[in-house]
């Protein structure tokens, strides 16, 4: 095991052993070394019911404009992408990357599902099952279970996993997803080079428990919080031209970053950003609305600038459990509403392109008379970016039900 | 040694071992008298398993001694008790809550006393007038001039955005040209920053030891004396001890109005969040903490919604959500339907009908002045409407369309907030009103101003679906994560008979056997609040400080007052187990036992209890005795062999390198040195309470 040797002693991971008598995440882990992931999937969701029409404006709509009198993007202040859409001036970070054909944009996009529960809309949208409630996995861990029915790779804890407290819907299952609030504070009882014995301790606890719960969880903690201490991503500062925002949602793209330059075998990574149900004062080229893309849009652009090179590799999506009404309500704001629009961003992408039929917005082509119609199913994004990304070819096990075709995608990818 | 070890622990073992007698016969044992029906039952819990069960779902967790307590008064007469708190003693926690005086405070006092930014806006525009007595002025003037200074440097930086964007977006050539007149413009900014950095004024430890060596009165004075930026200067030059010896031999006043000189909406915040930490911690009335704490999640409002949210929360969870908290629940929805705070945090207060008669009057006046017209507004938000529904009553299925929805948004227009800025008072506005009638699932609401509302709210609460709907997510609080159907439907029916009686609906699922099964015991995983919580009750921590646990709750994802959605925070364990909640427990009991929370401290040398085992220990305590003593102390139910010995051997290990660092160490480095024993027993305290038993309740 020539290689296992090297990769300890490169990794200053020799200071571990010996805590536990067989420390198989080394072998996990040296394993994934030699399969690592090439291709990385980051997902963004965006909680809350993301404004679409003002975000991606159709601002050659007229209708446009008469039903949204105080809040519309006025024509000369959207940032142009197509002599139809423009964006919100608030996305000003997004324009290079859309120019340089990194980012796709997808409009009347979203679950065809007719609800509008945040509650129910999101946990849909995750599960990948609009309308069955009984599903009990997510999407993302769909697709990484059948990359393993493919595929026999061993793979490291951080295969995927959910900057945040807990693990989201998207990732829930069989395959197992680390959260983490803080790279930095991944560790118990202090960041020593070596585990604490307090950890130590703990470790052994878990790993005797007859508690199956928990017993899985301090497992998973353990060999994270051990091979994170050994590939330090802390060490990945981010580069000069990446100012993240000092925001929740920058700090999390930020540590996305470090995580895939720490080569810590990240397949997948999930971040979620919240404030985007605005029912009252959203605010139209200035405000509410606007303070949020900004934070939005200036994060991801960081994470794009930081990740350099290796971006080549990154697929990053975004999606909102619905869209907004296509009508501002009594109170400066919007309701809750159907279709929205999602951003692709990636090496592979096909980008510099507004993708999906566009339903217009004139007051008989609404869904339910007061909503952008839907006429793309964003099951067929996913699975376009699963399929390219991550090689997925069995859509009916990541998205059953849905009867997507291959020939049917968008080719944005 | 062989100490008598954990006696709770062998019964509640025995009970989970042996069914019990009576579920063993067939049919046996009707408590009503009515003739049983043939059935299997599940065995049920036994001996002082019940009453650990009991404590563990209807407590925050279980105190060392509650469990003899409890024994003593007979399981029953506790649980009534708790349903009927009125004339408990709550001395103890009366005496902590004295430090939050302004939590004692009608909302208008609140803001006059800790001015919102609103109130401080309005102020600077001379709208209100500024209080003449000089500590309240000089809270104003304070916060008014931080707010000037905020705004005047977010001025400078957008300016300096300005010209970076003009630089980013303007073709080659005029950029050059631009080039110019951007760096004077970012320069003069800058000067600008150097200019405030400039008038800092420095401030020396001489001057900070002067201010301490006063009086506390004259501290206070002293404080407020000092006009911006020399207060802010001061403070900041503070180290933390000599922030602590700021507030040293203050009353709890003198302490707020300091902070309240630092900034007045961080106090109520703080305070709100403190209080009702220091409550779930303290009260006896336990179960009336469980079930504020279950409403105000049901009813979740956001503390950062807006500005006044901090103010009306204060009035919300003390008038609205705690007296009724055990009442009737149509009461409860009544009274979350006239309150500032959830007409605020929904949006119903801005909410307006499409033809009344203000809708009518802004269309008038946006056509005699067209200028104007984008400013005015009329018309539904459909916000609180919808989660009412949802969220609050009949559920997502509760057979609602979305023209329902709008037909509720109708019916509530009007429903708003007098003086919405400072969240005031509940105001039905006629003027606002949609007229006309309504029909909502079928039944028709005819024009009735106010009254139509609360018809739609009876309705609600008296609605099956909202028997269903609560008494499951109450079966998921306090029995399981997926309540068997028959004890949901048994409470459902208790709701309905009882005309919507929480008390009668927890009674109901207290004598359910479902609530007894022996696979409910232990099967909850904590939640954050339940975990930290139930860790400082265990711990018997003393707190002068809430503020670590605050910032425990919201790295653990469930700050109080911070879930921004209407939904709430779930109960069930797959939200609650993940890596990083298993790290931030371990090390947040690390941190507990050995007194690392600032302001929270623990006492494990167990000299105020008289145990066996704490006389025996107090000789030659052996790692053995101390885990013993201790497990009985902070896991009444015990811990399973294979915790335990993991516990002991990674001691022994820890124990043997401590004494070699030690021994190395120079002595006296610490105030108070700890004991071989005390050290000892910080570790074993703080494993304990980090294992996979005390995730659970």
């Amino acid at each position: 095991m020539q290689l296992t040797r090297r990769f300890l002693f490169r990794n200053g991971a020799m200071a571990l052993a010996g805590t536990t008598a067989i420390p198989g995440f080394l072998v996990r882990t040296v394993l994934a070394q030699a399969a690592a992931p090439k291709q990385r999937l980051v997902v963004v969701f965006q909680r809350g019911a993301a404004d679409g029409l003002n975000i991606v404006v159709p601002y050659r709509e007229k209708n446009y404009y008469a039903m949204r009198p105080s809040i519309a993007i006025p024509q000369n202040q959207v940032l142009d992408l197509d002599g139809f859409f423009g964006l919100h001036p608030s996305l000003a970070g997004f324009t290079s990357l859309f120019d340089a054909k990194q980012m796709a944009i997808v409009h009347a996009v979203g679950s065809p599902d007719g609800t509008r529960s945040h509650f129910d809309a999101q946990d849909y949208m995750e599960s990948g099952t609009p309308g069955l409630k009984s599903t009990q996995d997510g999407w993302l861990n769909r697709a990484l279970q059948a990359e393993d029915a493919r595929l026999r790779t061993t793979h490291t804890p951080f295969r995927a996993v959910a900057l945040g407290p807990d693990v989201p819907r998207t990732l829930a299952g069989k395959v197992p997803a680390l959260a983490l609030n803080s790279v930095n504070n991944f560790a118990v009882g202090g960041r020593g080079p070596a585990p604490s014995a307090a950890a130590s301790a703990f470790e052994a606890m878990y790993g005797e428990s007859g508690d199956k719960v928990f017993h899985a969880a301090g497992e998973e903690t353990f060999d994270a919080v051990k091979m994170l201490r050994a590939a330090n991503p802390g060490q990945y500062t981010p580069r000069a031209e990446a100012n993240y925002p000092g925001s929740e949602f920058g700090n999390r793209m930020k540590q996305i970053a470090q995580l895939l330059k720490a080569n810590l075998g990240v397949e997948a990574a999930f971040t979620d950003v919240s404030g985007w149900d605005t029912h009252q004062n959203q605010g139209a080229a200035d405000g509410q609305l606007s303070n949020r893309l900004r934070d939005f849009a200036d994060s991801i652009g960081a994470f794009w600038r930081d990740m350099g090179d290796d971006a080549e590799n990154v697929t990053l999506v975004t999606m909102s459990e619905f869209g907004r009404t296509a009508r501002e309500n009594g109170t400066g704001g919007t309701d809750h509403g159907h279709a929205n629009a999602m951003f692709v961003l990636g090496g592979n992408v096909k980008g510099g392109k507004v993708y999906g039929r566009w339903p217009g917005l004139a007051n008989e082509q609404l869904n339910e008379g007061r909503d952008l119609a839907l006429t793309t199913d964003y099951r067929a994004v996913l699975g376009e970016v699963l399929a390219r990304q991550l090689g997925a070819a069995d859509m009916n096990a990541v998205f059953p039900g849905a009867g997507l075709q291959p020939g049917n995608f968008l080719k944005l990818m | 040694m062989n100490l008598p070890r954990r006696p709770v622990t062998a019964l509640v073992c025995a009970a989970l071992a042996l069914p019990s007698p009576l579920s063993a016969l067939p049919g046996a044992a009707p408590e009503n008298g009515k003739k049983p029906r043939a059935e299997y039952r599940l065995p049920e819990l036994q001996g002082d398993a019940r009453i650990l069960h009991t404590l563990n779902r209807f407590t925050f967790g279980p105190r060392p001694g509650d469990v003899d307590a409890v024994r003593r008064m007979g399981l029953e007469n506790w649980f009534e008790q708790q349903l009927n708190p009125a004339a408990m003693d709550e001395t103890t926690l009366n005496a902590r809550l004295e430090q939050y005086p302004a939590m004692q405070l009608g909302v208008q006092e609140l803001l006059y006393r800790y001015p919102s930014n609103g109130m401080i806006h309005q102020a600077a525009n001379g709208k209100i007038a500024v209080p003449q007595e000089p500590v309240l002025r000089a809270i104003y003037q304070d916060q008014m001039d931080r707010v000037a200074a905020r705004k005047a440097a977010k001025a400078d930086k957008d300016t300096a955005q300005k010209n970076a964007t003009a630089q980013m977006y303007a073709p080659v050539t005029a950029r050059a040209e631009n080039a110019q007149p951007a760096m004077m413009g970012s320069t003069g900014g800058e000067a600008n920053t150097m200019a405030v950095a400039d008038a800092a004024p420095v401030v020396s430890d001489a001057d900070v030891n002067s201010l301490l060596g006063l009086t506390p009165e004259a501290r206070v004075q002293q404080l407020a004396s000092l006009p911006q930026p020399q207060l802010d200067a001061t403070l900041k030059a503070m180290r933390p001890v000599q922030r602590l010896a700021l507030v040293a031999g203050m009353t709890a006043q003198q302490r707020e109005t300091v902070l309240a000189l630092e900034g007045p909406e961080r106090l109520v915040a703080e305070e709100l969040i403190a209080a009702r930490l220091t409550r779930d911690i303290y009260a006896s009335a336990q179960l009336q903490e469980v079930m504020t704490d279950f409403w105000l999640n049901h009813f979740n409002i956001y503390l950062r919604k807006n500005e006044a949210m901090p103010y009306a929360l204060v009035s919300y969870e003390r008038d609205v959500i705690r007296p009724r908290a055990l009442g009737k629940f149509e009461d409860l929805l009544e009274a979350t339907a006239h309150s500032p705070a959830m007409l605020l945090y929904l949006d119903n207060a801005t909410s307006m009908g499409p033809e009344s008669l203000a809708a009518d009057r802004a269309r008038r006046a946006a056509a005699r002045r067209p200028e104007l017209g984008k400013k005015l507004r009329e018309g539904l938000n459909e916000n609180y409407a919808r989660e009412l529904m949802e969220l609050h009553t009949v559920g997502v299925n509760g057979g609602y369309t979305q023209a329902d929805v709008t037909e509720v948004a109708r019916i509530l227009t009007g429903w708003t907030v007098d003086r919405a800025e400072q969240a005031a008072t509940f105001e039905f506005n006629d003027n606002r009103h949609e007229p006309g009638t309504k029909t909502v699932m079928g039944v028709k609401y005819r024009e009735d101003g106010e009254r139509e509302g609360e018809a739609l709210l009876h309705a609600l609460a008296s609605s099956p679906k909202t028997a269903q709907f609560l008494s499951r997510k109450l079966a998921v609080r306090f029995v399981s994560d997926d309540p068997p159907q028959a004890l949901v439907d048994r409470m459902a029916q208790a709701y309905m008979t009882s005309g919507g009686d929480i008390r009668t609906v927890l009674r109901t699922m207290f004598h359910a056997p479902e609530f007894w099964a022996t696979d409910v015991y232990r099967a909850k995983v904590k939640t954050p609040l339940e975990y930290l919580v139930s860790a400082m009750r265990a711990s018997n921590a003393d707190i002068e400080s809430l503020r670590p646990l605050a910032n425990a709750l919201r790295e653990q994802g469930m700050p109080l007052y911070g879930c921004v959605p209407p939904t709430g925070y779930d109960w069930r364990a797959e939200t609650w187990v993940s890596t990083a909640a298993l790290v931030d427990r371990m090390n947040f009991a690390l941190q507990l036992a050995a007194n690392k929370l600032p302001g929270v401290w623990t006492e494990w040398s167990g000299e105020e209890d008289t145990s066996t085992a704490t006389m025996l220990a107090a000789n030659t305590p052996t790692p053995e005795a101390e885990e013993s003593r201790l497990e009985a102390t902070l896991l009444a139910g015990g811990v399973s062999e294979s915790t335990r010995a993991a516990v002991l051997r990674q001691f022994e290990q820890q124990y043997t390198n401590e004494a070699q660092v030690r021994a190395i160490a120079a002595p006296g480095r610490r105030a108070v040195a700890l004991t071989a024993t005390e050290k000892q027993d910080q570790v074993l305290a703080g494993l304990l309470l980090g294992s996979p038993e005390f995730q659970r309740r």
